[in-house]
């Protein structure tokens, strides 16, 4: 079990790590999807993942908002099933690109570390 | 990165800044959703409600720290600290708006009076001129011997215009100012004679019609004449068929072939000036007539090349003297000075605009210390509240730009006040400008003058802010907060600043103290040196006989013999004369070369001297007195020997040691008899200008004896009490004798004499000004730093009282420590002073830049302010209570 944790670091800059590019990967596939809520998005990784992958909220909610900031996803204020007023957040169109873009990426760069680990 | 995406970050910004409130309450609703659902699936796993609720707490961790590194997402936080701290700023001053006033109208005052300066400068130093690529204009003069800047002669241009290739294109002109006749009263209009391509030149085509043409030079060639713009607007109406239409000028029809716009800056000339920027009604082509390479008048202009350098165009026109010095004689042992334009325009008052600068900044260096010190001040007083901060987290960095960004707002501020001065400044600097200073009609308050403003306010917030700042965030934790603390606000290091800071400000008083008595001296003494004439009630007025009218030196003669005489008889006058080359009115640099009797020059040298005409009074009526001999009179007519009247400048040089009166010289080179002139008076002399070192040597041929018809000259009117009404008649006098014939220029002797005078007392009154402002802040800061001292240490005044001290023990005390100061920064303003000479230069007259006098009194002024302002405190602690004393603290 994988916990995708926030790394704390002193001065609140980005830090360029491949645990939250992931993290983004994550984040944009499960909203391409369907719109969805925080809670939503960390549930649905679990579920799928079968529990392999669980995203903590330390990580979770920092990731939206600078993913919202940042122009990839938008935010919208509405009901759930269950009556109560959700933040869902969607892709935005430049945001179906940059997700295009991301998932490239992170292909490349598992194709590369499988054949660094299957190399005999 | 794409539109919609800039979009979607942009509207982020903007809901983060400016919808903080919401924000905060998605934020807050984002993280109760979440747990409520946590709760809930806590819940459902069949954990108490209880327990659900702080299980899902836990899991949930760290809520605020989570919340803070949402917020920080944001990416606006610089731009929210700044908003905090403005805020912060705000409130502080508006608790105490007294200290606030006072800093932000010093800062005003002083960006104000700084901004004003510069727009002037703006205007005529920093813009281009309004020909199209000024930076490639030239002025052309001739350099030679006794005269390095000497018109050009209208046949050497004409070869520098066909043999130079450092220029585009060449030009000359030539003032000529011609009557307007015609429908209506007869005018005197301004005008140039100028070659053809003059216009192309500057690069300004004419509104309408054409430029003169080459064929437009040749003698013979029919009379063409170009309008200014205002002229055609205010004498023909704007009438749209001007061209080709018939205008009489001096009693000669000319066709009109163009009309230029009505923009059109003329470009300045020497002898017969027209400064930039004044108006110019009409232009007419030079005519080459025939080949005296001799007489120089015109003025040069040029075009050059890309690339080509003034340095090097001058080299080439150089050269081009040298190969016509070899055919021609009169050409030999000239060379040519080739000037930018823009710096030929604006040459003259080029030191006095930087002197003004510099004084202003002095001004506004002492408002930074000014506003410095009282910001040292109060950084003391809030220790507290800042060791406070500092122990709840904030790093000093926040601290100093917290504080800078108060310095920064007050000079803001005080910037805003400031434009709003400078607006006023502006114009009344432009309405107390000497006569004839360049471009004064390009100074207007724009853009620029705002920039520069807000610029400097941020410099200067920074500057004067950064001391105190740093000074201010040092904080020691344990002192600052112990209860009762009785530091000295901020320690020893403080105190020293703010000492040397006021010795600062009293050295740069000290210094324009210095500069404003110099140049009062100097303006005195330019009052008292005596002129050479007398202008009081004295009406002068400007005659042009048209030369078709007026063909031979006889009609010349017979006119104003006839004119004057019905002047003079005229009640209220007592001397009517006429002349040319009036008196501080510019000067001509004509010069004749001639052999002195019995005198032989040394090699390479030539007797010359500037010539005039005079009528009989000229100089009774100008009130320039005879030295020896006798004036002219009626009998030094046509038939009667040549006479001259030489002024006492020719008589030292020539006949040193000897009386002029009796001497003779001629122009000829082998003389008869009757080409001998006598010399029959020696005046005395007057300067070209009242700061001129001394006076030309210069001759006056009598009027009826004037080797050519001279078109234009000056009457001169003495009258015997009130010459305002002198001028109608002198109009009337005209009018009678030929209708045809303008009257212009009509001044009194007084007004030249002012105008003469203008440009010193200009400067002397801005520098003035600018001292006594100085001064003012100065004392207002060694008040403020002496009467804080004061207040910090009155425990210790109490003490001393009760150990027996006196109040006038006290008083003594606190003045000689402010004295202390005042007096140290008076030493360093002299020893600074001493090198005001060379800032000064020319602007000084009469007096050297190290005169004890001045300087002993400007340190007497500065001694009695620094008094003054030492001895309210003084006082104050003198008269303090010695039990509230102990007691306070």
């Amino acid at each position: 079990m994988y916990k995708l944790f926030r790394r704390h670091s002193k001065c609140m800059s980005r830090p360029s790590d491949l645990i939250q590019g992931t993290l983004d990967l994550l984040i944009l596939k499960t909203v391409s999807l369907e719109p969805a809520h925080g809670w939503a998005i960390a549930k649905r990784i679990q579920q799928v993942t079968d529990d392999a992958l669980q995203v903590t909220q330390g990580a979770l909610y920092p990731a939206l908002h600078r993913l919202e900031h940042q122009g990839w996803i938008r935010s919208e204020w509405h009901a759930t099933e269950t009556g109560r007023e959700a933040k869902f957040y969607s892709l935005t169109r430049a945001g179906v690109m940059q997700f295009k873009k991301e998932l490239a990426q992170w292909e490349r760069l598992s194709n590369a570390v499988g054949l660094v680990i299957r190399m005999v | 990165m794409s539109l919609s995406r800039w979009r979607e970050i942009l509207r982020m910004r903007f809901r983060s800044l400016l919808r903080r409130k919401r924000m905060e309450r998605e934020l807050d609703k984002e993280f109760r959703f979440h747990l409520e659902q946590q709760t809930e699936e806590n819940l459902a796993r069949g954990m108490p409600p209880a327990e659900a609720r702080s299980a899902a707490l836990r899991m949930l961790g760290g809520v605020t720290r989570i919340q803070e590194e949402c917020r920080d997402m944001r990416r606006t936080n610089h731009i929210e600290d700044c908003l905090q701290d403005l805020r912060y700023a705000a409130r502080t001053f508006a608790r105490s708006p007294g200290f606030a006033i006072v800093i932000v109208l010093t800062m005003a005052l002083a960006i104000g009076a700084t901004s004003a300066i510069f727009s002037v400068i703006d205007g005529v130093m920093l813009r281009a001129l309004p020909y199209s690529q000024p930076d490639r204009l030239v002025s052309l003069f001739m350099n030679g011997g006794d005269f390095p800047k000497f018109p050009l002669n209208p046949f050497d241009f004409r070869d520098f215009r066909d043999r130079a290739r450092s220029f585009e294109s060449l030009a000359a002109y030539t003032r000529r100012d011609v009557q307007l006749s015609g429908s209506g009263q007869p005018v005197s209009l301004t005008g140039f004679a100028v070659t053809s391509g003059f216009f192309h030149v500057l690069g300004v085509k004419p509104l309408a019609g054409r430029e003169f043409s080459r064929k437009d030079e040749l003698p013979g060639s029919s009379h063409v004449a170009i309008l200014s713009g205002q002229l055609w607007r205010s004498r023909f109406a704007s009438r749209p068929n001007i061209l080709g239409q018939k205008i009489v000028l001096d009693a000669v029809p000319f066709t009109v072939v163009g009309v230029m716009p009505p923009g059109f800056e003329h470009p300045g000339n020497e002898y017969h000036a027209v400064a930039y920027g004044e108006p110019v009604d009409v232009w007419t082509p030079f005519v080459f007539e025939g080949a005296n390479r001799g007489s120089h008048y015109l003025n040069g202009i040029g075009r050059l090349k890309n690339g080509a350098t003034a340095a090097r165009a001058q080299g080439e026109l150089d050269a081009i003297m040298t190969q016509l010095g070899r055919q021609y004689e009169q050409d030999r042992g000239w060379k040519v000075l080739a000037i930018p334009l823009q710096s030929e325009i604006v040459g003259r008052s080029q030191r006095m605009l930087w002197v003004l600068l510099a004084a202003v900044s002095v001004v506004l260096l002492i408002a930074c210390v000014n506003a410095a010190n009282l910001l040292l001040a109060r950084a003391a007083i809030r220790q507290r509240e800042i060791a406070l901060r500092a122990a709840l987290g904030a790093r000093r960095s926040r601290l100093v730009r917290q504080m800078l960004t108060e310095s920064v707002l007050i000079s803001l501020t005080g910037a805003v006040l400031g434009a709003v001065i400078a607006v006023g400044g502006v114009k009344a600097l432009v309405s107390l400008l000497p006569a004839n200073f360049p471009r004064a009609s390009d100074i207007h308050v724009n853009l620029a003058m705002f920039l520069f403003a807000l610029a400097v306010a941020l410099a200067t917030g920074i500057l004067f802010g950064l001391a105190p700042a740093w000074q201010g965030s040092k904080t020691d934790l344990v002192r600052s907060l112990h209860e009762g603390g009785r530091s000295v606000a901020g320690g020893f290091r403080s105190v020293r600043l703010r000492n040397s800071l006021v010795v600062s400000e009293v050295a740069l008083a000290c210094l324009l103290l210095i500069g404003a008595g110099l140049l009062l001296r100097s303006f005195v003494n330019l009052l008292r040196t005596d002129p050479g004439f007398q202008p009081e009630r004295v009406l002068t007025a400007s005659v042009s006989l048209p030369a078709a009218n007026y063909k031979t030196s006889e009609t010349v003669g017979r006119f104003y013999r006839e004119l004057l005489a019905r002047l003079a008889s005229t009640p209220g006058v007592s001397a009517a004369g006429a002349g040319t080359d009036l008196p501080w009115t510019g000067y001509d640099e004509n010069a004749g070369g001639f052999t002195i009797e019995g005198k032989k020059p040394s090699r390479g040298q030539e007797f010359h001297a500037r010539y005039h005409v005079a009528s009989v009074d000229y100089f009774r009526a100008l009130g320039i007195p005879l030295r020896s001999g006798r004036f002219f009179t009626a009998h030094d007519d046509k038939d009667a020997p040549l006479a001259l009247i030489v002024n006492q400048a020719m008589a030292r040089r020539y006949w040193p040691g000897e009386d002029a009166a009796g001497r003779r010289i001629t122009f000829e080179d082998h003389p008869k008899e009757k080409d001998w002139m006598t010399v029959v008076g020696v005046v005395g002399d007057v300067k070209d200008t009242p700061a001129s070192d001394g006076a030309e040597p210069a001759f006056w041929w009598p009027l009826l004896q004037e080797p050519w018809p001279y078109t234009e000259m000056s009457v001169v009117v003495r009258g015997n009490s009130d010459t305002a009404r002198l001028a109608v008649e002198i109009r009337s006098a005209v009018s009678e004798l030929d209708p045809n014939l303008a009257v212009a220029h009509i001044r009194s002797m007084d007004a030249i004499a002012d105008d003469s005078y203008s440009a010193s007392r200009f400067t002397l009154f801005l520098i003035g000004l600018f001292a006594l402002l100085a001064l003012s802040l100065a004392a207002i800061g060694t008040y403020g730093v002496i009467s804080y001292s004061t207040n910090q240490r009155s425990h210790e005044f109490g003490v001393r009282m009760a150990l027996g001290a006196t109040p006038r023990n006290l008083m003594a005390f606190v003045l000689s420590e402010g004295m202390k100061l005042a007096v140290t920064g008076m030493v360093v303003g002299v020893l600074c002073g001493l090198g005001l000479g060379r800032v000064l230069g020319s602007l000084l007259y009469g007096v050297s830049a190290s005169d004890p006098l001045t300087i002993v009194a400007a340190c007497l002024v500065a001694v009695v302010a620094s008094a003054l302002a030492c001895y309210v405190p003084a006082r104050r602690a003198a008269r303090n209570d010695p039990m509230n004393a102990l007691r306070a603290d």
